[in-house]
């Protein structure tokens, strides 16, 4: 007899729940998807186990650990996790669950600490996850095993230029062939500086009610809100105050679509320019030329936005990276970054700051009007005909090509193609068995439809 | 400012310019919570001085023992770092008829109360801690709180009135619990 069960004690052993087809309810081909992907629980729990689970996920920027001992905490999925630094200057992330009842073993947001004791029995983490106190250790049996009850690692955890992500799953290609060919658009926001890029002090977090794919989709390809929800931001932004000029409104741009889910659409424009005036007034337009080429400078660099499939999102011009954490069917957790160059002067990462704050925080005059937007989309989701109705997401279909320019597939700025790219990416996961269910040995190869 | 003053002692009796002044403080609250709950920003933005500051940062879970890092420094990031002309800004948004997230507008009651004034280290100037709590109902059922308390640098002008000149919002809350913050403080 043994305390320690035959499979691995840390992994999950399978999952009693079903698993539905979801091919029924997306037509990506004819640009239809059916609202109940929005609304359905069943659903939710599926992507619990085959989109988040298996996917790598964005931690935390590598800027928020100087130190051995800091740590960060987050979720992924909805999941809690510790982010820290070890001893050897390693960044690892643990499930933050006592392995013992399964309560937090830290409550706090970030920090520094030597280990993680969990505050019910006493069980204590160094900061590798190795189980290094458990009080009344004589009552437990001599066959306790303590070395093999240390925090439940992640399977994988890398960083892109300073964005830190990890996944549960042992079988995901590594993190750079995973971003695709999307790296080329988001290094237009990472790869500015030589020096690289740091996050400023805090965490902008919020709560909405709305399924974290609306907010995930927007900002894989969503150009044509912003005309519209936007329009009072734009209004008060544009040099006469009286509203955006036609040149806003008719930009040309393009939108990119990656296989893998992902998208970053973007106006495209000569005179790229941050918005915000001492930003602009730093930055070496030539250099960045010479740096990035004229192509990214002119597109990906302006003011655009983008998914890391499935559920990471920033905006190159405002400095606002963001993930949408998956609080239930029905409600997402917005936790958003303010990203800064790292050779910027003080006062110009200290513009970089407020300009985000005041557009993109939560009470930033663009962000006010997009949680509007989610919310009310959520709250009629539950109808049983609104929320059985067909979407269009037709935008943009048959204009997607390569462009000579840009790499990879491109369509017009207005368009749903990433959106598409990104239900495609959704419904291939959704209805493929994840790790876990091929190693509880519990799946055949086709899902009951 | 420090985000926390010191605590005010307890006067042995309280003299008439203290009540004096603790009604005017009231009063002037009183006044901007119902120029807020009528949505008139811009008369509003009055009760504030040219330099204003008004600043409401993120509030973090921390350690008991690095429970000085639980409140936002400055140059971190913050739910409002506003000036007088950033202010205007958002607030000539609701004026452009196209700022959804207020229309319809929402209803909004500011309570405040547990007024507490102390003199300023400025002559003519005070320091006033207020405790907040504004209700934000929206089109059918939507319901917000958001709880907290504030500390305001006042000073007085020269026809004998007083203007906000620093604002210290502390929200009560870790992840904001609403879609947004469409409203003022």
């Amino acid at each position: 007899m043994t305390t320690t069960p035959a499979r691995p004690s840390d992994r999950p052993a399978g999952v009693p729940e079903p698993s539905v087809d979801v091919g029924g309810y997306v037509d990506l081909d004819r640009g239809l998807i059916d609202r109940t992907i929005f609304r359905d629980d069943v659903l939710y729990r599926q992507e619990l186990r085959r989109v988040f689970a298996p996917s790598w996920l964005f931690l935390a920027h590598e800027s928020q650990f100087a130190k051995p001992g800091d740590f960060f905490t987050t979720y992924m999925g909805e999941d809690p996790v510790i982010v820290t630094m070890g001893r050897d200057r390693k960044l690892r992330a643990f499930l933050n669950a006592c392995r013992h009842r399964g309560m937090r073993v830290c409550r706090a947001d970030a920090g520094a600490t030597k280990a993680f004791t969990c505050s019910y029995h006493g069980w204590a983490y160094d900061t590798s996850g190795k189980l290094i106190n458990v009080p009344n250790g004589e009552d437990y049996p001599a066959h306790f095993e303590q070395e093999k009850w240390g925090l439940v690692e992640v399977a994988q955890l890398d960083t892109y230029k300073g964005l830190v992500f990890a996944t549960w799953n042992p079988e995901a290609p590594p993190l750079r062939e995973a971003l695709g060919g999307l790296g080329w658009y988001l290094d237009a926001m990472l790869d500015r500086d030589p020096e690289g890029t740091e996050v400023v002090g805090g965490v902008h977090k919020w709560v909405l009610e709305g399924n974290w794919k609306l907010a995930a989709e927007q900002f894989a390809s969503d150009w044509y809100h912003v005309n519209i929800s936007h329009a009072s931001a734009l209004m008060v932004m544009s040099p006469t105050g009286k509203g955006p000029k036609t040149e806003i409104v008719q930009t040309p741009g393009r939108q990119y679509a990656d296989p893998l889910g992902h998208g970053h659409g973007f106006p495209t424009h000569p005179k790229s320019r941050f918005d915000d005036r001492v930003v602009h007034g730093w930055y070496d337009y030539e250099a960045l030329r010479e740096r990035l080429g004229d192509a990214r400078v002119e597109g990906p660099m302006t003011t655009g936005h983008g998914t890391v499939f499935p559920n990471f999102s920033y905006l190159p011009v405002n400095g606002s990276i963001r993930v949408w954490h998956p609080r239930g069917l029905d409600r997402m957790e917005v936790w958003a970054w303010t990203l800064v160059d790292r050779s910027m002067p003080d006062e110009v990462k200290d513009a970089q700051r407020i300009y985000n704050l005041r557009t993109f925080g939560p009470s930033g005059i663009f962000e006010q009007d997009d949680g509007e937007n989610w919310s009310e989309v959520q709250a009629t989701a539950h109808g049983f005909m609104a929320g059985s109705m067909t979407l269009n997401y037709q935008m943009g279909l048959g204009l997607e090509g390569e462009d000579g320019v840009h790499p990879g597939t491109t369509g017009h700025l207005y368009s749903d193609g990433a959106a598409r790219g990104f239900y495609t990416r959704w419904r291939d996961l959704m209805n493929t068995p994840a790790w876990h269910e091929k190693a509880a040995g519990q799946v055949t190869e086709k899902d009951t439809p | 400012m420090s985000i926390h003053p010191p605590e005010p002692t307890a006067p042995s009796a309280v003299s008439d310019d203290e009540m004096r002044l603790h009604f005017e403080v009231q009063r002037l609250y009183a006044v901007e919570a119902r120029l807020l709950d009528q949505h008139r920003y811009a008369d509003w933005l009055e009760l504030f001085a040219e330099d204003l500051h008004y600043w409401a940062p993120v509030r973090t879970n921390r350690l008991r023992r690095q429970q000085a890092l639980a409140d936002g420094s400055p140059g971190e990031v913050a739910i409002f770092d506003e000036t007088k002309a950033s202010l205007a800004w958002r607030i000539r948004r609701f004026d452009s008829g196209m700022a959804w997230a207020e229309d319809p507008p929402s209803r909004t009651r500011h309570l405040i109360s547990n007024v507490l004034v102390r003199e300023g280290e400025a002559p003519g100037e005070y320091v006033a801690e207020s405790a907040f709590l504004c209700y934000r109902n929206r089109l059918e059922r939507e319901v917000d709180l958001y709880a907290g308390g504030r500390t305001d640098l006042l000073r007085r002008t020269g026809d004998g009135g007083l203007l906000i000149a620093r604002r210290t919002i502390l929200l009560d809350q870790n992840v904001l619990l609403a879609k947004n913050l469409s409203t003022f403080l």
